[in-house]
Order: structure tokens, then C-alpha cells, then sequence
């Protein structure tokens, strides 16, 4: 098999953070190539340097025997390299025929668009790809999953010899995603060059035959034959070694009245029959992929999503939630979001005022009046117990790094007293020291009575952190068990829950 | 970083820069630009604008905008002089009356925004027209001229022969608002709604809400900006904002966004909207009395406009370089 394309120590950083370092990548004709990573690995950063949309501060990259620099994603296309998004990139009104030709409807711009010979065209990408529908419909008439296979026929019009499908079956059901693996498979043989990023990994390594792994911004493996690895071994690529693990002792909190209880919870999401207990000092992790419905239940609990059926119980007590400022307000429920520049942090405000949001009601006094020395005396305690990085009190938080902002995002829930601390993803873009440190403050924390909830994609970080893990897939909890500290012993028991191996779980 | 410093690559220095610089230019230009009476016209005029640019500010900090500002105004200037008028009531009621049908009218709006989730341009680009023709139908579009004379007497008055009432009535919403948006949780959490919605909800912010608030507040200061022209000129008339309140448009949007309020939500100035809608009207005077053509006059607020968000670009960028934003 001839190589295609090749990316060599592909560099880039962004204002604190190496999101690439050091990253190669071997692309060859007639395959399919697996690019694999947990949220933050530098997936999405390697697609965008590849397709134009950021320019790498290091590396090389050849295509087709010529050295590849784009300039912009136009210039990407033009040379080769096609995407299909995780979202739709199809202009709804406009018919299958003129989406597929956008880029070229005519040869020049006012040259008048000869549709019969469009149709004419574009029919023949339907045949290719077998989708039953006239070149004339407008695309919002069309199903997701064809509307998939227009997009990839927009990709192979262009002459693309590199496609790259980010997530492409995540809106399909399973016979549509069998549909769309057998015209992947036929355009591979044909000798395409295909990239599949997927969290699915039965889906992988259903249809890859080589694999690249992205871990914090690194090469996990390169440009690795599938057939030579299993399930676990991805996995372990994926999240890491054992190594990080602090040498901390194992606790058992599971004791008393708990602080949160989800008791049968189902949401409008798709939750089914959750149960979920939470003690006073306990850390309980909740583990599985993206797109298991970790954030989307922390978020049915602060009152964000409907629940549908059972109930949330805080202290024992049936909680009334209709809205986040329940939950925050009367339940002191804090959540800290992996998304921290638009769910976690105000960028535009600064440090003082972020960090004193949840408690400005409470300080408040005379009918609402509030000054900076009272928010001031409620916060900064919290701001420099956490050594939050800051010229002052008054700098915008979005010019501080990644660290120092998630140390703004959980003081906040410390100077409010959160009861309930659901932490999402806590370290998601944030240098090493900082996370050390985050794991010893969380770990503090939970030894100061706080109840936490801990939902994290990092196995070393969930084993290094619960007291308890509990492991959900697809919308559902898959069982759990008291985390022994023992690296393999752990990361085993959770990748079968996962797979739903129920004798794993002992 | 110092304060001084700080406050010299401000916004509002530079606009007070500018004010200075144009007060110069036109008094050495036409003498009669600092008579009294031209003075006290510049005061009074300014008042209402700064008024309106409040009205639209409170609702630019949602992140979005209030095109039905003149007519809620006008609607309720017109309920306050319909309840002088028909019910011969004292000006306190009417006057309360009046900023309650405001404060009514804008809820009504962020109610509507709130719930369709809809932009607020779309929204108050209808209710505009709704309000307007509702209140052209229901006053028959006749004026209401029997307003209580303590109250026109007010608007009328002349503090040390040059400066309008109507100015202190401005400075003192200026520092309620000033007070609001610093030193109360309140308004404190209507500027987090407006610059982040979705980690103001997640802080437990009732965002929705707080939009509602913003809207409602725009209201009362329309309804605020209306009436001072009702006790200005002795009656409530029905196109005294225009045809729909149109003519309010142009001051509501160029005191904040020449003060420096952030088109896209979350932050504000008050003394910057003051400023600000001092200086346009201020041109706008001046360039009257130098007996400029009215087209001319917009000509130079439109460049004015252009010159002052480059000027703001350019600045900002510079602050952002060395950190000191």
C-alpha cells in the first residue's frame, strides 16, 4: 500500500497550552484510518490543522508526494482534503444537486447554472453512493442519514483524495450506519483514503484497518495496524497508564443519610431507572465515553433538564428543583462544568465578580444592596487558598490560563458552601502541576464534609480521586464498586461495565 | 497599573476630550453658542436624550436591542396625560400611572422574547408598530393638552437662568442606575445574564427573568424620557417621538454605543451613555446654529458614529495587548 499522506512532529500551541506536541499521523490509499482520542486529546486541533483551519506552529505535512501547507480551509479542499462535520454543513432550501456543486454551480460566478447538466451530474454521485432520491429535492427533505451521504458526496465531487468524517454515524441508527460502513468500504477498495473519528469503538474496529491515538496532545500510537490490537488495548491508549496515580489510602464513605440520592430518575434525555447515591466526604466518580449522558444527568439534577419519573432526594428529603437557581439557591448543588469559557466562567467579567456570583443574593443586605468589601470578604479566602494566578481582583478572567480559570470556576462553589459538588471534567486543558493540585484540593475538599460527584473521561484521574465508581453507558447506570486503588484491577472492572459484562464487575 | 493612567485610556476620558474640544470649536465659532438660552436648550435637549440612551442601554446589556423605545415613550406619556387629563389628576399619580404603562409595555416585550426565544430585534420591531397603532387608535391620535400646570411648570423652569430641571431629574436616574448596576445583586446579576446566559444559569441566575427585568426597566425609562417631554412642552403628543417613535432611534443607539456599553451584552457605562448622548446632542446644536443643513447634521453623526467605534477598536486593542483590560 502506497502512503498518501504524512504529518511529521506536528506542533501547535495555543496562549498555555501545547494542544499539539510532537504529533505524526501516515495516511495510505485504499484504507481506513481511525483517529482516536478522549475530549481535549487534540483530535479536533489535529483535523483543523490538517483541513486549513489552523495553521501548525511546527512539523510537516505531505500530501500526495508534495509538500502540504493550506493557507485556509479553502485552499485544503482545493488540494484534497475533504471533511465531513459532526454538524450539517448543507444549505437546507437549496436542492441535493446544488449543495452537492456549491463550491462550482457555474464557471464563473455570473455564468448562468446549467441545472439539466447539474442534475445530470449529480445523479451520478446518487448512484455512486446509492442514495434513492432526485437531484432536485431540497435537503431539508431528506433524512439525516441521507443527508450524511450528501455530504459525503459533496466531499467526493471535489476530488477529494483524503476524506475525513468526524463522528459520521452519531445521528444514524444501526442499519443506517451498516448502509453507510458498506459505501465506506466500497470507496476504500475503490482506493480511497478515508479518516473515521468516532467514539464508538465497535464501530472502529468494525470498519478501520489502522488506527492513530491522541492522548493530552501526543501520538498514544501511530498509524497502527487494528488487527493487531483488542478492545482494552485501545482503551488503554486512549486513557493512559497508572502511572499519575497519587499514593493515597482507600476510604469507604458510603455511610448514613446520603447527601444527593437519585432514586429511579429517568429524563426527557433518555435516562433510564437511574440510582445514584452520594454520602457526606465522599467522592463517587462517574465514569464512561462521551456521549454516556455523565454531563446531561449532573445537569437533569441542578434542574436544567426535565425529569420525567422518580425523584432527587437532598438529605433524604424529596427535592423540589424546577430550575438551576433551586438547586443552587435552596439545595446548594454547585456544578462545575467541563465547558468553563461559555457554561463555567463570565470572560468578559472579572475575578472578584465571577467568583461571587452564586452568594450575591445571600450577601446582599437592605433590600439587595451589596458592596465589594462584602463580596470581597466572602471571596478572596477562596481565591488565595487556591492560589489563583491573577495581577488583580479586577483583571477579566479571560485573560488568565486554563489553570488558573478552573480555579476560578470551583472557588465559586467554595465561597458559596456548596453542599454538592458535581465536578465535570476538571481537567480538561489544564496543565499537569494544576491538576495535581485539583485532585489534592478535591480530594481536601471531600475530607471538609462536601458531597462530590466527580464525572471524568480520565481513568487515572477517577482512580487517583473516587471513593466509589460508577460506571453509566448510554443514558443508563451500568453498576459500580468501591475503588480499591488498584490501577488494573479498576480499569478492568470499569471497561467491562462498559461493555456490559456483568461478572467483570465483582 | 495606576488608576490615573487607567482612567486617561478610558472611554470616557475620551469623550470627555471631545466634548471639550467641540464646546470650543463652536463657541469660537457662534458666539451665540454659549448664551443662555442656547445653553439651557442644550441642557434640556440633552436631558431627554441621555433618557433615551439609558432606555436602549439597559437592554443592550442583555445582548440584545429595543427598537419599540419612542413608542412605549410615547405610549406612556400619552396613559399619564390621558389620566391628567380625562380624570383630572394631580401630576404625582399621572406621572406614576404613566411609568407603570411603560414598565408594563416593556415586561410585555421581554415576556415575548423570553418565551419565543426569539431575538429581540424581531420582537420589538413588531411590538413598535403594536404599541404605536394601538395608542394612534386609542387617543384617536389627538393630543392631550390639559396637563397639571405644577408639572409643565416644572419642565419649563430655569435653575439659575440656564439650567433645565429636567437635567437633575436626568442626573438622578444616572446614579439610581449607577447604584443598580454596582452596588446591588440585582443588577449585578442582569449584567452576568447578559454576558454569559448559559453560566449565569448555571451560577443560579434566573436568566430569563433578569431579561424580563431589562426589558421592564427600558420601559420606565422610556416612559421617564416621554413624560419630561410632556412636561416640556405642556401636552402629550401622539408625534412627539415620530412617526412609531422612530426619531428616538438614532440618540437611544449612539449615547451607549458611544459610551462604550457592549453591543454584545454584559457590560455597561452609565457616565459613558451620559457622555456620550451629551456630545451628539451638543453636535447637533452646534451644527444648528452654525446653520448647517439638517442632512449635513446626520451626515456628521453617522461619521461621528463610524469615527468614535474605530477610535474604540483601536484602543481597545492596544489595552488588550498590554493586559490592561
Amino acid at each position: 500500500m502506497t502512503e498518501i499522506f504524512n504529518a511529521q512532529g506536528i506542533l501547535k500551541t495555543f496562549p498555555g497550552v501545547k494542544a499539539l506536541e510532537d504529533v505524526s499521523v501516515s495516511l495510505t490509499r485504499g484504507s481506513i484510518h481511525a483517529l482516536l482520542g478522549e475530549n481535549g486529546a487534540g483530535k479536533s486541533t489535529l483535523i483543523k490543522v490538517m483541513t486549513g483551519v489552523y495553521r501548525p506552529d511546527g512539523g510537516t505535512m505531505m500530501l500526495d508526494g508534495a509538500e502540504y501547507e493550506p493557507q485556509n480551509t479553502h485552499d485544503a479542499i482545493v488540494k484534497g482534503i475533504g471533511v465531513v462535520h459532526q454538524e450539517r454543513n448543507l444549505i437546507p432550501r437549496f436542492s441535493i444537486a446544488e449543495n452537492i456543486f456549491l463550491e462550482h454551480l457555474a464557471d464563473q460566478p455570473l455564468r448562468r447554472i446549467d441545472y439539466p447538466k447539474l442534475f445530470q451530474d449529480a445523479q451520478r454521485w446518487l448512484d455512486l453512493l446509492e442514495i434513492d432520491a432526485d437531484p432536485a429535492t431540497p435537503v431539508d427533505r431528506l433524512s439525516v442519514a441521507k443527508m450524511q451521504l450528501v455530504e459525503i458526496a459533496k466531499a467526493l465531487s471535489l476530488n477529494s483524495k483524503i476524506l475525513m468524517l468526524d463522528e459520521p454515524t452519531a445521528s444514524l441508527t444501526p442499519h443506517e450506519t451498516d448502509t453507510l460502513f458498506g459505501i465506506l468500504r466500497r470507496l476504500r477498495d475503490d482506493g480511497a483514503s478515508l479518516v473515521f473519528v468516532s467514539h464508538k469503538l465497535e464501530e472502529v474496529q468494525e470498519i478501520c484497518d489502522s488506527v492513530t491515538v491522541l492522548r493530552d496532545g501526543q501520538n498514544a500510537c501511530e498509524s497502527r495496524r487494528l488487527d493487531e490490537l483488542g478492545r482494552q488495548d485501545i482503551v488503554r491508549l486512549m486513557i493512559g497508564r497508572s502511572e499519575m496515580i497519587p499514593d493515597w489510602v482507600a476510604r469507604d464513605r458510603a455511610e448514613g443519610q446520603p447527601v444527593l440520592e437519585l432514586s429511579n430518575v429517568s429524563t426527557k434525555l433518555g435516562h433510564k431507572a437511574v440510582d445514584l447515591k452520594v454520602h457526606k466526604g465522599e467522592i463517587v466518580g462517574l465514569y464512561g465515553l462521551v456521549g454516556a449522558g455523565r454531563s446531561e444527568l449532573a445537569k437533569a439534577v441542578l434542574g436544567k433538564f426535565e425529569i420525567t419519573d422518580g425523584e432527587v432526594l437532598v438529605n433524604g428529603i424529596s427535592a423540589k428543583i424546577n430550575s438551576v437557581a433551586d438547586a443552587v439557591g435552596r439545595y446548594r448543588i454547585g456544578y462545575v462544568s467541563e465547558d468553563r469559557k461559555s457554561e463555567g466562567l463570565v470572560l468578559i467579567h472579572s475575578v472578584l465578580e465571577n467568583v461571587g456570583i452564586p452568594i450575591w443574593r445571600r450577601l446582599s443586605q437592605f433590600g439587595g444592596f451589596l458592596t465589594n468589601g462584602t463580596v470581597r470578604k466572602h471571596t478572596v479566602p477562596f481565591i488565595q487558598k487556591l492560589e489563583v494566578r491573577t495581577p488583580s481582583l479586577e483583571q477579566q478572567v479571560g485573560n488568565l490560563s486554563g489553570g488558573n480559570q478552573q480555579k476560578i470556576s470551583v472557588a465559586k462553589w467554595l465561597a458559596a458552601e456548596a453542599q454538592v459538588l458535581i465536578i465535570d471534567e476538571p481537567s480538561v486543558g489544564i496543565d499537569i502541576k494544576t491538576k495535581a493540585y485539583l485532585h489534592e484540593l478535591i480530594r481536601e475538599l471531600s475530607d471538609t464534609g462536601t458531597a462530590i460527584l466527580l464525572i471524568t473521561s480520565d481513568m487515572p484521574e477517577m482512580i487517583a480521586l473516587a471513593d466509589r465508581i460508577v460506571v453509566m453507558n448510554e443514558y443508563a447506570v451500568m453498576g459500580g464498586f468501591n475503588n480499591t486503588r488498584d490501577y488494573t484491577e479498576m480499569s478492568e472492572g470499569i471497561m467491562g461495565l462498559i461493555q456490559g459484562d456483568e461478572t467483570a464487575a465483582a | 497599573m495606576g488608576g490615573p493612567l487607567r482612567f486617561l485610556l478610558s472611554n470616557e476620558f475620551g469623550l470627555i476630550v471631545l466634548v471639550l474640544l467641540f464646546g470650543i470649536l463652536f463657541s469660537t465659532l457662534s458666539p451665540a453658542f454659549l448664551s443662555k438660552f442656547s445653553l439651557y436648550a442644550l441642557g434640556r435637549t440633552s436631558a431627554v436624550n441621555i433618557m433615551i440612551g439609558f432606555s436602549m442601554m439597559v437592554v443592550i446589556i442583555t445582548g440584545g436591542l429595543n427598537l419599540s423605545v419612542g413608542a412605549i415613550g410615547v405610549g406612556a406619556a400619552m396613559f399619564g396625560g390621558w389620566l391628567m387629563q380625562a380624570f383630572g389628576m394631580p401630576w404625582v399619580p399621572g406621572v406614576i400611572g404613566g411609568l407603570a404603562m411603560g414598565a408594563a409595555l416593556g415586561a410585555l416585550n421581554g415576556v415575548i422574547i423570553v418565551r419565543s426565544g426569539l431575538h429581540s430585534f424581531i420582537i420589538t420591531l413588531a411590538t413598535m408598530s403594536i404599541f404605536f397603532g394601538v395608542m394612534i387608535y386609542l387617543t384617536r391620535a389627538e393630543s392631550y393638552r390639559e396637563i397639571s400646570p405644577a408639572f409643565t411648570s416644572y419642565g419649563r423652569m430655569k435653575i439659575l437662568g440656564v439650567i433645565s430641571p429636567l437635567l437633575l431629574v436626568t442626573f438622578a436616574v444616572a446614579i439610581m442606575l449607577s447604584v443598580l448596576f454596582r452596588f446591588t445583586a440585582l443588577g449585578r446579576e442582569m449584567l452576568v445574564a447578559g454576558a454569559n446566559a448559559r453560566a449565569a444559569e448555571i451560577s443560579g441566575i434566573r436568566v430569563n427573568r433578569m431579561i424580563t427585568y431589562c426589558h421592564m426597566l427600558s420601559g420606565i425609562l422610556a416612559g421617564v424620557a416621554g413624560l419630561m417631554l410632556v412636561s416640556r412642552t405642556g401636552a402629550a403628543i401622539p408625534s412627539m417621538a415620530g412617526q412609531l417613535g422612530q426619531d428616538w432611534l438614532l440618540p437611544a443607539f449612539l449615547g451607549p454605543v458611544l459610551g462604550g456599553t457592549l453591543l454584545t451584552g454584559g457590560r455597561l457605562s452609565v457616565l459613558g451613555t451620559l457622555l456620550g448622548s451629551f456630545l451628539v446632542t451638543m453636535l447637533t446644536t452646534g451644527l444648528l446654529l452654525m446653520q448647517v443643513g439638517a442632512f449635513w447634521i446626520q451626515t456628521y453623526l453617522g461619521l461621528l458614529l463610524l469615527a468614535a467605534v474605530l477610535i474604540d477598536l483601536a484602543r481597545r486593542s492596544y489595552l488588550e495587548r498590554r493586559k490592561l483590560l
